[in-house]
Formats: structure tokens, sequence, C-alpha cells
């Protein structure tokens, strides 16, 4: 069933009234076609250099990872997988530095749900 | 799922095309548009609405009932709104149906309102982003405008929303019952 999908770049262009050519030239892009390029990344078949996600950023005012919603909450079920399997590595150091560490790591395992139980409640 | 994750695609098809809209979450409303078709109309409306499903993943497609016994829909559209259900059949995506009498008591709570109404109505739905480009309002001798397959479809996703979850067409949301248009409303 449907997450979140991969970005929210046509809803916030056409919020704005842009046209693809226009924020093509905001984002600095050159050439005849580079509404083009902005086409690719609305339709998800290519996910834009952190550069170019700066930049829509700056050009929506919306926070990254709420343009790119969907590849933001694959990130973090990703981090949050290799937070378990650390945490779970390092259950058996007893000194004060890695109980810090593990209640990190902790959180972390446990944001990705956390959230998504925030949300389903908001 | 929760409710961010919930969308609706809902699809108007026309003589020209068809018009949709998408729908996440509570309230809002990501992508919106319509598609033109020549030639083989339901053979190209087909694909584009299975190109459509594949980008925006839908939980439910909100289509109009155009099998029911009181529809007036031309033979074609019927044959698309069927070849539309199996597509989404296809997906394991549910498809919703409403008739031309629920969608209008849905939102404007008059089950004789007008296309107008319905569309000013939308309109008021989202004043971000249809507002500010509602269709003209035809005369007698005018086509009907390219832009009222969008406000049709969105009309259907609001209804749909209206019935399941309590929306208020004039944008608070009610705690039970059917939802009324601004005709309606205090």
């Amino acid at each position: 069933m449907p997450s979140s999908l991969p970005n929210y770049l046509l809803t916030n262009r056409k919020r704005l009234a842009l046209s693809q050519e226009e924020v093509a030239f905001l984002l600095g892009a050159t050439g005849e076609n580079k509404g083009v390029k902005v086409c690719r990344d609305e339709r998800f078949a290519r996910e834009p250099s952190l550069r170019m996600a700066l930049t829509y950023e700056a050009i929506y005012g919306k926070p990254a990872r709420e343009l790119f919603a969907g590849i933001y909450e694959e990130i973090e079920r990703e981090v949050a997988a290799r937070a378990k399997i650390l945490l779970h590595r390092k259950d058996r150091e007893p000194d004060a530095e890695s109980a810090r560490k593990r209640q990190m790591l902790a959180d972390l395992s446990g944001r990705q749900s956390g959230e998504s139980a925030n949300r389903s409640s908001s | 799922m929760n409710q961010t994750d919930f969308r609706i695609l809902a699809i108007a098809p026309s003589t020209r095309g068809f018009g949709f809209v998408v729908i996440e979450g509570e309230r809002d409303l990501i992508a919106w548009g319509g598609r033109v078709a020549r030639g083989d109309k339901n053979a190209q409306s087909l694909a584009k609405v299975e190109k459509l499903m594949g980008l925006y993943r839908p939980s439910v497609v909100v289509l109009q009932d155009a099998a029911g016994k009181d529809s007036r829909r031309a033979l074609r559209i019927k044959t698309l709104n069927q070849q539309i259900i199996a597509a989404a059949g296809k997906r394991k995506v549910k498809v919703a149906l409403l008739t031309g009498k629920q969608l209008r008591t849905l939102l404007l709570g008059n089950a004789a309102g007008t296309k107008q109404e319905m569309a000013e109505t939308v309109a008021k739905c989202f004043p971000e982003r249809l507002a500010s480009r509602p269709p003209r309002k035809r005369r007698p001798w005018m086509n009907e405008d390219g832009r009222m397959d969008v406000f049709d479809a969105a009309a259907l996703a609001v209804a749909f929303r209206v019935r399941k979850r309590g929306w208020r067409a004039s944008g608070t949301r009610t705690t039970s019952g059917p939802a009324v248009g601004a005709s309606a409303t205090t």
C-alpha cells in the first residue's frame, strides 16, 4: 500500500504557479530544453543531487525532507534497521559511553515507527 | 495505513479526454490536470490513466458510476469506466463509484445542483490551488469549459472524502452524517 510519494515537487511548483522552464531557470539549468530536467525530477525518473535538492528547498521554501518525503522515509527506515544491528552489537559493552551510544541507537531505531504512529494519530 | 498515506485518484472522463485529481491525507491536493485523447480515445485515455496509477500509486480510484440505471453517459464513457475499473483491479487498487445524485447530495446537499455550483464548492475547498481558475459559467450557446473536467474530478474526490470521513465541503469537518455544501452551511 502506498507510502509518501518520492517527492512533492510538482505539487509545490503548481502551488506557486511556476512553469517547469521557470523552475529550471531558478535551478540554474541552461540549454533549450531545460524544463526537461525539472520534468524528470517531478516524475520520479531520477533523484536530484544534494545541491539540486537544496536549491528546490530554497525555491519552494520547504525543508528537503518534506519535498522528498518518500525518499526521506526510505532512508529513515534503512537507518533505523542499521541502528538496530549496531545496537545489538553494542549490547554487551558496559561502560558509560556505550550506554549513551545505546540510548542514541535505541532512539534512532525507534524513531521511524514513532513518527508513523504520530502521523496516524494526528 | 495512516491517513497521510491515503491517496485518492479521482478521474472524470469527458468528450475531450479526462480530468484527474490526486488528494493525499486529510485534504492535500497534490496533483491535478486534464489529459486530452485523440483518435482512439478510450485506448489513449486508458494508457494515460494507467500511467497516473503507476506514478501516484493511489489507495483508491474514484469514478462516476456510469453503469447506474439513471446514468446518461455515452456508451464510450461507460466502456472506458469499465476498462479503468479492470485496470485498477489488476493493480489491486480499490475503486469507488459515485452516482451523479450522490455526488450532488454529498457536495451541495441538493440532488438538483448544477455542475457549476459543484465547481464553485470544490474551488472553495482548495482555495490555494483551484480557486484562482474556476470554469466560466456556461451559456446555452457555449461549449463546456475545458477546466470543468478537473473540477468534476475534484468534486468526485471531495464527495468521496465527505462520505468516508465527514468533511464539510465548505472547509470544516463534520462530526457525523453527510457533509453539506456552501448552500446549506450556516
